[in-house]
């Protein structure tokens, strides 16, 4: 697994002033680590029953840890879902294991507007046709790297200001409110991992369960990695 | 009238409501819960949204959720259907105070009838006869036991924050009323939050019948006529009918009249119904009165042709009612089958599943209110009505014959429900000659009805 492990690229430095280049070569450096070292560490992990693993590559620190929160919020809620075989739902396969507020079909849309373009679609296609395409691929919870923090209520939602993209969260960390009838209701990361896109922007109004921010996972697993070479 | 409404309550209801604000030009979201997401009025709503998880208590229930929902979707009204929040007084009062306006009785006129003793007394004092009672709640066993006795065995008691058969109980001793009272208090206080208790005195072979009256904001008052809900099983109505079969036209239109009138000198503003118990006489007793547009208003609809619906969201924009008692016809005989997903032949226990096929009858009188496709997934977590099929002709004969074809032609499949006792009752001599009362199907049991029905 760890054959073709190199070393960090020696043009990376921490006093060096940050290029186009430096930062290509930090993302191929990232790229590889996340392929290579940080599946070998959750083997390790689960094999272990530790909460937690730190190793030093190079200039490169590797944490992983057991996202406990996460699984206790999920099973959580995951109760409130049935799950079900409609037709509607029937192109989509849920990953197993996905996390809460997967739903691919309904992506990034505004509550507001929720089914304003589809109706008129029939009762099997009516929610596969407000997906709207472009998210479905990446954000869904088909996608083992990612999950989302979904909405806890319908309101107002407000991302902390002191977040963004590029954040690294932990689960169970607030990452926002939605505002209920002035009662806030704490929007959670499900997971450890970097905050990726915000589907919605401060200030809008949000449906019960809504997509709200991606959290690319802190690990990626070896499966997912392989599955991807096979598609390059 | 508004301009757009939402529409806090599921299954066919939720769809009867949207129809009403398509006719009427009005735009409608349907707020639902995570269960309700491939329900019919979502899929056909131009709009919807998720307001909460399948607990009813965080969805259908929550006040902030229905009120944010309406909020954020820019909606001037909220319609709460039946059950859930639709006769809570504190909901009304806090749907008022964000600028919306709840379709329904305001806020004050459903406090003031929110109690079901302090209503008997109210309308007992503006000429409705009641059922003899203790005079106010029971303070302690002492009192209830000296009401017991002025009152005179037997003996129903009843929480005064109630409904739906809980807490109540038929004591025929005082020592049975002594027992009985901890287990009445207990059963009241978990269902209402509220453990008041009051006595009425128990009528044997009672006819439910009830009055559909409307009173707009200026205090004009009419009614649509009554409607027999005599066929129960354990105080849950499963088939209406209007006229009905107990009572001569000059008692019915005597018993009507009263109602409104007391009604509208008691403030009431909206679409209600007064329910009645009638004896074996033809003697009648006010009970209690429903703030909301009811399951059963379909039998009422095919009977005028008015649209109750769109009256109660007329009224409550504040419109006129724009007609007079005169002006009200009311032509034949309607017969409302409600269609559970429960099984008669298994003391109706509620059944879940996916509606395989489904087909809703057709022809001249007959109805199908039902939210209901096929491959639809009946969620565990509501009530079991599948639907109302009602049936309408010119006669009461003429009704029941349609009520046999369309109940045959009905096509529910993957799911038990319930439609073999109706067509039971249907044959029935009980209800053919107009005689079912409100304990017969509980004192007889489903099982012989079904048996006969079977013989035959």
């Amino acid at each position: 697994m760890t054959d073709d492990q190199r070393p960090p690229p020696s043009a990376r430095g921490s006093h060096e002033p940050r290029t186009a280049e430096g930062r290509a070569a930090d993302h191929a450096a990232i790229d590889r680590l996340a392929e290579d070292l940080v599946p070998a560490l959750i083997a390790k992990l689960s094999a272990s029953g530790l909460g937690e693993i730190e190793v030093v590559e190079e200039t490169w620190t590797v944490r992983v840890r057991r996202p406990g929160d996460a699984i206790a919020g999920h099973g959580r809620r995951a109760t409130d879902r049935p799950s079900r075989s409609q037709p509607g739902h029937a192109g989509h396969g849920h990953a197993p294991g996905g996390f809460e507020g997967h739903r691919s079909a309904r992506d990034g849309k505004p509550a507001a507007v929720a089914h304003g373009s589809s109706n008129g679609a029939g009762p099997a296609g009516a929610f596969e046709s407000g997906a709207g395409g472009g998210h479905r691929p990446t954000e869904s919870g088909a996608d083992p790297h990612r999950v989302v923090a979904t909405s806890p209520a319908v309101g107002v939602f407000q991302p902390r200001a002191d977040i963004k993209a590029g954040t690294r969260v932990r689960g169970g960390d607030r990452l926002g409110a939605v505002d209920m009838l002035g009662i806030p209701q704490e929007v959670v990361a499900p997971a450890d991992g970097i905050l990726g896109a915000s589907l919605v922007e401060a200030g809008q109004a949000v449906e019960y369960g809504q997509e709200l921010i991606v959290i690319e996972l802190a690990a990626r697993t070896a499966d997912a990695r392989t599955a991807e070479r096979g598609d390059a | 009238m508004f301009k757009k409404v939402l529409i806090a309550n599921r299954g066919e209801i939720a769809l009867r409501i949207l129809r009403a604000c398509r006719t009427m030009g009005v735009e409608a979201v349907v707020a639902y819960s995570e269960a309700d997401r491939e329900s019919l009025p979502v899929q056909l709503a131009d709009e919807a949204i998720c307001i909460g998880p399948a607990d009813a208590r965080r969805s259908y229930l929550s006040a902030p959720a229905v009120i944010s929902a309406a909020i954020v979707t820019g909606c001037d009204a909220i319609h709460p259907g039946y059950g859930f929040l639709s006769e809570d007084d504190g909901f009304a009062e806090v749907v008022r105070a964000h600028d919306l306006t709840f379709i329904g009785p305001p806020a004050n006129v459903l406090e003031r009838f929110a109690s079901k003793e302090a209503t008997r007394r109210l309308l007992g004092s503006l000429g409705l006869p009641t059922i003899p009672g203790s005079i106010g709640i029971l303070r302690d066993d002492a009192h209830a036991l000296a009401e017991g006795e002025r009152v005179g065995y037997p003996l129903l008691i009843k929480p005064a924050a109630g409904g739906g058969g809980k807490g109540m109980r038929m004591v025929r001793t005082p020592r049975e009323l002594e027992a009985a009272l901890n287990v009445c208090r207990s059963e009241a206080r978990a269902a209402f939050g509220d453990d008041s208790l009051y006595l009425e005195r128990w009528l044997d072979e009672t006819r439910h019948v009830e009055v559909q009256v409307a009173v707009d904001r200026y205090g004009r008052g009419i009614h649509l006529g009554e409607r027999d809900c005599s066929v129960q099983r354990r105080h849950q109505k499963i088939l209406e009918e209007a006229p009905t079969p107990s009572l001569s036209v000059e008692a019915r239109n005597e018993l009507c009249t009263r109602a409104v009138r007391a009604v509208v000198s008691a403030g009431y503003e909206n679409v209600g119904t007064l329910e009645f118990l009638v004896d074996r006489d033809g003697g009648f007793y006010f009970i209690e009165i429903n703030c909301r547009i009811q399951v059963e208003h379909p039998v009422t609809e095919m009977l005028t042709g008015i649209d109750m619906v769109a009256m109660q969201m007329r009224i409550a924009a504040g419109e006129p009612l724009g007609f007079s008692q005169s002006d009200i016809v009311s032509r034949g005989h309607a017969i409302e089958f409600r269609i559970n997903a429960e099984d008669p032949e298994r003391d109706f226990r509620p059944a879940a599943g996916v509606v395989e096929r489904y087909l809703a009858p057709g022809g001249p009188g007959v109805r199908m209110d039902s939210h209901l496709y096929a491959g639809y997934e009946v969620p565990p977590f509501y009530d079991s009505l599948l639907g109302k099929l009602i049936v309408w002709g010119p006669t009461r004969q003429a009704a029941i014959e349609r009520g046999h074809v369309a109940l045959a032609e009905l096509m529910v499949e993957g799911l038990v429900t319930n439609v073999p006792i109706h067509q039971a009752l249907l044959s029935s001599e009980a209800f053919l000659e107009g005689r079912m009362t409100t304990n017969l199907l509980d004192r007889v049991g489903a099982a012989a009805f079904l048996a006969a029905a079977a013989r035959a």
